[in-house]
């Protein structure tokens, strides 16, 4: 049986009597997930994490970590959490070296630990060539693979990252993503983001957060589930038109929509199974001669599963108190 | 606290404040030629640290946790570090580097003028002035870190700190509490060079002792409640 890592209960934070932050925010992570924390930008994600580590007080509700409450002075359970905050800072005059070695001092670590540590870390990330370089001179990217090795430092086992690829060019998000879909292998993740695609392609679970609160919880199977239709999306080479008239007069086929200059949608009724739709699909190509360059199943994606709950959320009104 | 010690030593702030102490010291000591005592040197240099190098102080003191509120502070409370240990260590190392600074500084002083000028000093005297001029100190210290708690912005906290130790020289004479006034101490430190002891240094010690404990127990209380 897996055990709870984190768990939280009607967490609430308001600041100052003005600003709800985090409303009523129930959520639990088990051993060995990676979830997603999904919302848009201000929607209290940077905030629920900071209440996660005792970095700030709930004003009402409770957050457990490990089983034990989270509090200013838990630092028994954040010696077995790794965070990297956005845009993480660095003493501008310290090495990585001299960084990661002061790291391993606040885990009270020993040297020959530390050294250890440090030095497999640093090669890990792809930091030994800047390995005795001043952090001031460091690239963004530079900056997240340090702030990555920092948050290993301790060999954690739950992490939790806060959008980690802020900032980061295309190479330097795959290959933080990598890293992360690696390390989750053996650590529970938690991790921060506004980015669907992110979330979709390395998440095993997702929390959608909303104005504060949890408005979807569950796995990433079960979020594209919802959004699932008899659909098919197709991108061909050749004469669009005739495979359209084609399309449209196949017994079964319900409607064909033309999506820009190579792209069709053929919706299906449920006298069709999947494979007989894209058995259909693909002879009305050949027939008028064109060449089928993809085909999917067009609704299996975070996006419009992501918008579908937040207008489902939207309308429910009133209902949301309950 | 070692880290944070490391960093203050190693400024450039820190080597061009000692380089400018000692010259001016210099300048104090050879210019005093026949005229000057032990009591009247050493008292004068003193009394830099209380007038001149104290904005020094107030600014390396004040921005103590003020200058790491944000991620920096993030970074290094997520780890297995409890408030208390964070603050003891702010405390701890500005107090070590205030008094290493003042120790070499003084030291420089006393032993220029020791060889110099001409002695009218009675030992438990100096040693006496230099103990009260540190307590003096330590209380700049300890208020400069609780400003620097209690403010997230290190200029309120420089500046809110400066109006207070200037405030408490001119001001507490004013309201017959001269006793914690340091302006009070420098007039003095001839004296009590010499020898000449009041009881109201008692109350001078009480006094300045009970307000780092103050300054200290009441910003642990706000660090602790407040959110980083």
């Amino acid at each position: 049986m897996t055990s709870i890592v984190i768990e939280t209960e009607n967490l609430t934070k308001i600041f100052g009597s003005k600003l709800i932050a985090v409303n009523n925010l129930s959520l639990k992570v088990e051993e060995g997930e990676i979830l997603g924390f999904l919302g848009q930008n201000g929607a209290g994600k940077t905030t629920t994490i900071r209440l996660l580590l005792g970095l700030i007080k709930p004003t009402a509700g409770d957050v457990s970590v490990f089983g034990e409450r989270m509090n200013s002075n838990s630092s028994n359970l954040r010696k077995r959490i790794g965070y990297l905050p956005t845009n993480p800072r660095f003493p501008p005059k310290m090495t990585p070296i001299q960084y990661l070695d002061f790291v391993g001092k606040l885990f009270y670590q020993s040297k020959d630990e530390r050294m250890g540590k440090l030095s497999k870390l640093i090669r890990a990330v792809g930091l030994l060539p800047s390995a005795s370089r001043e952090i001031k001179g460091f690239s963004t990217g530079m900056i997240t693979r340090l702030g990555l090795a920092a948050a290993l430092m301790n060999d954690p086992d739950l992490l939790i990252l806060d959008e980690p690829t802020s900032g980061l060019d295309p190479a330097g998000r795959k290959s933080t993503l990598e890293l992360i879909q690696e390390l989750g292998k053996e650590k529970t993740v938690f991790i921060s983001s506004h980015i669907l695609s992110e979330i979709d392609r390395i998440c095993t679970h997702i929390s959608v957060v909303d104005e504060g609160k949890s408005i979807f919880l569950g796995s990433m199977k079960d979020m594209k589930k919802r959004t699932q239709s008899n659909t098919l999306r197709l991108e061909l080479e050749g004469n669009l038109n005739l495979v359209f008239e084609n399309l449209r007069n196949k017994s079964g086929v319900t409607t064909i929509v033309k999506r820009g200059e190579i792209g069709l949608d053929m919706s299906y009724d449920s006298s069709l199974s999947m494979l007989e739709a894209v058995r259909i699909a693909i002879d009305a190509t050949a027939k008028c001669g064109s060449e089928l360059i993809s085909i999917s199943s067009s609704t299996s994606s975070v996006e419009d599963a992501f918008l579908d709950i937040l207008k489902e959320e939207e309308s429910r009104g009133f209902l949301r108190a309950v | 606290m070692l880290a944070d010690m490391s960093t203050l030593f190693r400024s450039k702030l820190t080597f061009a404040w000692f380089i400018a102490a000692i010259f001016l010291e210099l300048v104090r000591v050879l210019g005093s030629g026949s005229a000057g005592t032990t009591s009247s040197v050493v008292s004068a240099g003193l009394s830099d640290f209380v007038l001149i190098w104290s904005l020094i102080m107030i600014g390396m003191t004040a921005s103590a946790v003020s200058s790491e509120s944000g991620e920096f502070a993030d970074s290094v409370m997520s780890k297995s570090v409890t408030r208390f240990d964070y603050l003891f260590a702010k405390f701890s190392s500005r107090i070590i580097y205030v008094l290493a600074m003042y120790g070499a500084i003084s030291a420089v002083i006393v032993g220029l003028t020791l060889g110099i000028v001409k002695n009218d000093y009675q030992i438990y005297g100096l040693i006496s002035s230099l103990l009260l001029v540190a307590l003096a100190l330590i209380v700049l210290t300890t208020m400069g870190v609780a400003f620097s708690t209690f403010s997230p912005n290190t200029i309120i906290a420089i500046v809110s700190l400066l109006v207070v130790w200037y405030a408490m020289m001119f001001f507490f004479p004013l309201v017959k509490l001269e006793f914690l006034s340091p302006a009070n101490l420098i007039t003095l430190l001839p004296g009590i060079i010499r020898g000449n002891w009041t009881t109201t240094l008692w109350n001078t010690i009480v006094g300045w002792t009970s307000i780092s404990v103050a300054c200290t127990g009441l910003s642990a209380i706000y660090f602790y409640l407040k959110d980083v």
